[in-house]
């Protein structure tokens, strides 16, 4: 149980985290989903102990770690370089966290050998970190998280330096286990794709505050404004202004037809995107652009005439400010 | 092409040779010979008599052992004070920029000509009784290399990122142990090229050793080498054959460190 509430950080007069209250349960895998610079990371910083809050606490498994050295708060943190020790073999490395704590040699040994083979670096651990692959060091630096069974895992991007096929591999991994493990895990990421699929809750947050903190389906089928309506979601949410109102349409809610149907209005292709098992399509009705999903294989040309409407029951609707308007 | 660039080489090193063979063969020579004309480069009747005078009973002995002294305790001084502060100033951000003018200002010290200094340094010693000795020399010389390991090491602690350090805390380390046990290790190279600059400032000083100092008690080689210029004579032989025996452990060090020296040097140049 990892609790912050009112967790606020300066950095000058600009606050990067202000007034974050979050409460994660045991076993819990939060994402905090956010463009750059919204403060994400700043946030898991403050939870590692490495940056101090100007206010709120921040309590795990019941204590106060608010004021704690990074050493004394039982946590283990992922970084987006790997931050492997150079000098260290990987057997090293991943042993190091025990060697600290004064654990006996073949204790320490054991444990490596028994983390090592779960993630396949067996063949690996004579080597140093500079002679291994991108995801091999991301498996390292796994290893040397799980290996002394922390209160907490934190993940700083961790994915992000891998290539676009690792990275859906080491998702998938990521999370069994975590599954597994059943350890608080908080992980930050700007990628949508990875906090749908990993969380089991998304924390969206934008210039420092919390914007929604929910499941995945709800932040997705539900987003608060306009901000997460925007954020969340590969091709982006449609939002149009009509009256004082913004309407927000899934593009897989949009419906688009080759010839004229009742309900439907006229449009033009303004592009269309094939992506194998789908078809991007954006449409222009002279005003607005909106984007739809539609099947494969259908094929529309430059300026080709559409008809299209939004799904019945699948309108989002926000007010002036963007905050969402109950149905 | 290769040939210009082998020629271009070979003519470099024969003129960064041919003095210090120059000063080989003068140590080696009887007197008569020293300054025979032609000179003669090679096939001279050697003689180690020089060798004999200069260190059997002589000065140069005394010297000898007081330069290695000086040079390793300033040495060892200026690391133990400016490796902490070097890596305060790497890693920590003090208000109102105090770490940037705290470092130009260590910096600066080092701009202006080291002799406007005597004076002040002269008169400061004489008060503190510390004229003529080691330990007042071994002060100096700490102060003059201080700044420089400061700007140095503050280079290398920069390189190393940040991340490598948190992780060593989060892993179990206080802030000491991982500097201890991560970052210094990775500095390593860093460490050794900043070693090897002090002990040859040490080593080669001239000009406070020659105010500060006036009998073997604290004379260091080289104001003891220039002693032998005097009124009647001017000793080249013995000079150079304490030149040469001045010029060993520098060699044998800067050997032992090469390693470490062309990565320390070039740290940073190449991302590991």
């Amino acid at each position: 149980m990892l609790e912050l509430s009112g967790v606020t950080k300066k950095f000058g007069s600009r606050a990067a985290v202000s007034g974050v209250s979050l409460a994660i349960g045991d076993g819990e895998f939060v994402v905090l989903l956010g463009p750059s610079g919204c403060g994400k990371t700043t946030l898991m910083r403050m939870i590692a102990g490495l940056e101090s809050p100007d206010e709120g606490s921040i309590r795990l498994g019941g204590e106060e770690i608010t004021g704690r050295d990074p050493r004394d708060r039982d946590i283990a943190m992922v970084f987006q370089s790997y931050a492997l020790y150079p000098h260290m073999t990987i057997a090293q490395n991943i042993g190091y966290p025990l060697r600290v704590r004064k654990r006996a040699q073949r204790e320490i040994e054991a444990e490596v050998k028994h983390v090592a083979a779960r993630l396949g670096l067996t063949p690996l651990l004579g080597n140093f970190p500079r002679q291994l692959s991108g995801g091999e060091r991301q498996r390292v630096a796994l290893a040397r998280a799980i290996i002394r069974r922390p209160k907490a895992f934190l993940m700083d991007e961790p994915l992000s330096n891998l290539d676009a096929r690792l990275r859906v591999e080491m998702r998938a991994e990521l999370k069994h286990l975590q599954h597994e493990l059943r350890i608080v895990t908080i992980y930050v990421t700007h990628d949508q794709a990875e906090a749908m699929t990993l969380a089991h809750r998304i924390a969206v947050m934008r210039e420092g505050k919390i914007q929604q903190y929910d499941t995945p389906a709800n932040v997705y089928h539900k987003p608060v404004n306009t901000f997460v309506a925007q954020f969340v979601g590969s091709p982006s949410m449609n939002l149009i202004a009509k009256g004082g109102e913004t309407l927000g349409v899934r593009p897989e809610d949009v419906e688009l037809s080759p010839a004229a149907r009742p309900d439907f209005s006229p449009a033009r292709v303004y592009v269309s995107e094939e992506m194998g098992n789908e078809t991007i399509v954006v449409i222009s009705d002279g005003a607005t652009q909106i984007t739809a999903r539609a099947p494969a294989g259908i094929r529309l040309d430059f300026d080709a005439e559409v008809w299209y409407r939004f799904r019945t029951g699948k309108i989002h609707r926000f007010d002036a400010s963007g905050k969402r308007l109950d149905d | 092409m290769k040939i210009f660039r082998y020629g271009a080489a070979v003519i470099a090193v024969v003129i960064a040779l041919a003095p210090v063979y120059w000063l080989v063969t003068i140590s080696l020579k009887r007197e008569v010979d020293q300054f025979a004309y032609p000179p003669q480069w090679i096939g001279f009747t050697t003689t180690l008599a020089h060798y004999r005078e200069a260190f059997a009973g002589g000065s140069f002995a005394a010297y000898f052992e007081n330069s290695v002294f000086l040079a390793a305790i300033s040495t060892v001084a200026a690391l133990l004070a400016g490796v902490p502060a070097a890596y305060g100033l790497a890693r920590f951000e003090w208000p109102r920029k105090w770490d940037e003018r705290i470092g130009d200002w260590i910096l600066s010290t080092r701009m202006l000509p080291p002799i406007v200094t005597i004076v002040p340094l002269f008169l400061m010693l004489r008060e503190a009784r510390l004229l003529n000795s080691l330990s007042g020399l071994a002060i100096v010389y700490t102060g003059f290399n201080l700044p420089f390991v400061v700007w140095m090491m503050r280079g290398f602690f920069e390189e190393v990122p940040r991340e490598i350090e948190e992780a060593a805390m989060l892993d179990g380390e206080s802030r000491m142990g991982a500097l201890l046990r991560i970052v210094l290790p990775l500095v390593k190279p860093g460490l050794a090229a900043t070693a090897v600059f002090c002990l040859v400032v040490a080593w080669n000083e001239f000009l406070f050793a020659l105010i500060l100092t006036e009998t073997d008690a604290a004379m260091t080689l080289p104001v003891g080498i220039a002693s032998h210029v005097t009124q009647y004579e001017i000793q080249w032989g013995v000079m150079s054959a304490a030149g040469v025996v001045a010029m060993i452990p520098v060699l044998i060090f800067a050997a032992a460190a090469q390693k470490y020296l062309v990565r320390g040097l070039s740290l940073g140049a190449v991302k590991g």
